[in-house]
């Protein structure tokens, strides 16, 4: 379906069962660092894929993108996007060690914060997944550590060659005393979409 | 004071001396600059995809692909007074930002888009002076049209001139 007929009602849909993904996505994270995690309200955002840059703040900021896939039975991308001051901040709560210098992330870095992603995709998954009755896994996780709009045009790639339009599902997450901020982006095939939205009693 | 002019994905921009022509983010984006070195006059694409696949194929022409890119460019850069013949280019970016665990959905999405640039260049039979492109890092590109010069910027790297 294209993402251009969608209507409010669909929208609305969509923030509601992401924010129960997303809720279960940052009780799953708080558990991992022993810090309560706050979350925004999810944002479901109708952007022109040129835009999408602008979104992340801007092209040249620089990022941890962790990437996966939703495989199974609806299919898409999931790009959990996080500044670099809050993956240092996030790790130096996961490691046991001085923070790196600002400089690349060391193997074992960056084997974390992918952990970190899988833990995140899987619980939203699996809370989509239960109430839509169907089987939602993430792929293997992938990391890039580079600017905003290198990390993300990987994932536009792929809507770019259905259209014009990029559909996200984001949600802000927040540590309460130090500043853990994230982006979680679901960004769903536009096939896959209708699947999703059947499966929550949306008529199309 | 040369004026800055931001160049988006999916699209293509031309100015004269002694604007600088600037694209932010270029991942496996792969940007082409064309440039007039008689007419000091350039042009900078920022395309996302090689070609439109069989379900769009009545897509509008647009700089999202990088087949039409250049030809789009050529056109407007010959009504701001350039001679297609006079015409180089210089490419970068095409880099694969994700260890290639998902290349079989993607195909390596930058190196595609490296060579579909290169084809429609020789197409147009203009010749290549100069490129930056594959790796895995994210790119910046700084066009000067005074001279040509385009300044590539990466993190934590030495800045590359083409």
């Amino acid at each position: 379906m294209k993402f251009d007929s969608l209507t409010e009602e669909h929208l609305d849909a969509l923030r509601e069962v992401s924010n129960i993904g997303v809720a279960h996505a940052a009780t799953a994270l708080s558990q991992l660092i022993g810090r309560s995690i706050s979350l925004q309200v999810p944002k479901v955002l109708m952007t022109d894929i040129t835009k999408v840059p602008e979104v992340f703040g801007g092209a040249e900021k620089i990022v941890v993108g962790i990437y996966l896939q939703m495989l199974g039975d609806a299919r898409g991308n999931i790009l959990i996007v996080l500044p670099r001051e809050s993956a240092l901040r996030l790790l130096s709560r996961l490691l046991p060690r001085e923070k790196s210098e600002g400089s690349f992330l060391t193997e074992l870095e960056i084997s974390a914060l992918k952990e970190v992603g899988n833990i995140l995709a899987s619980a939203y998954l699996n809370a989509l997944g239960s109430l839509m009755h169907k089987t939602l896994i993430p792929s293997v996780p992938v990391l890039s550590f580079d600017m905003a709009g290198a990390v993300i045009d990987y994932v536009l790639i792929e809507l770019g060659e259905v259209g014009d339009l990029a559909l996200m599902v984001e949600t802000e997450f927040f540590g309460e005393d130090e500043k853990i901020s994230g982006q979680f982006f679901l960004l769903p095939d536009p096939e896959s979409l209708k699947i999703i939205l059947n499966a929550i009693g949306i008529k199309l | 004071m040369s004026r800055i002019i931001s160049v988006g994905i999916s699209e293509f921009k031309v100015a004269a001396a002694p604007s600088i022509l600037m694209t932010y983010g270029l991942g496996s984006c792969v940007g082409i600059a064309l440039y007039d070195p008689v007419a000091l006059t350039g042009g900078l694409a920022h395309t996302l995809l090689p070609a439109p696949v069989r379900t769009m194929e009545q897509a509008e022409k647009s700089a999202k692909f990088t087949c039409w890119a250049i030809g789009l460019m050529v056109e407007e850069l010959v009504k701001c007074g350039c001679a297609s013949d006079r015409l180089v280019a210089k490419l970068a970016g095409g880099a694969t930002m994700f260890e290639p665990q998902h290349r079989s959905t993607h195909g390596g999405i930058g190196e595609r888009n490296v060579s579909a640039a290169r084809e429609a260049l020789e197409r147009c039979r203009i010749p290549l002076v100069a490129e930056d492109t594959g790796d895995d890092y994210g790119r910046s590109l700084e066009f000067n049209t005074a001279t040509g010069i385009i300044m590539v910027r990466a993190l934590q790297r030495p800045i590359k001139q083409l």
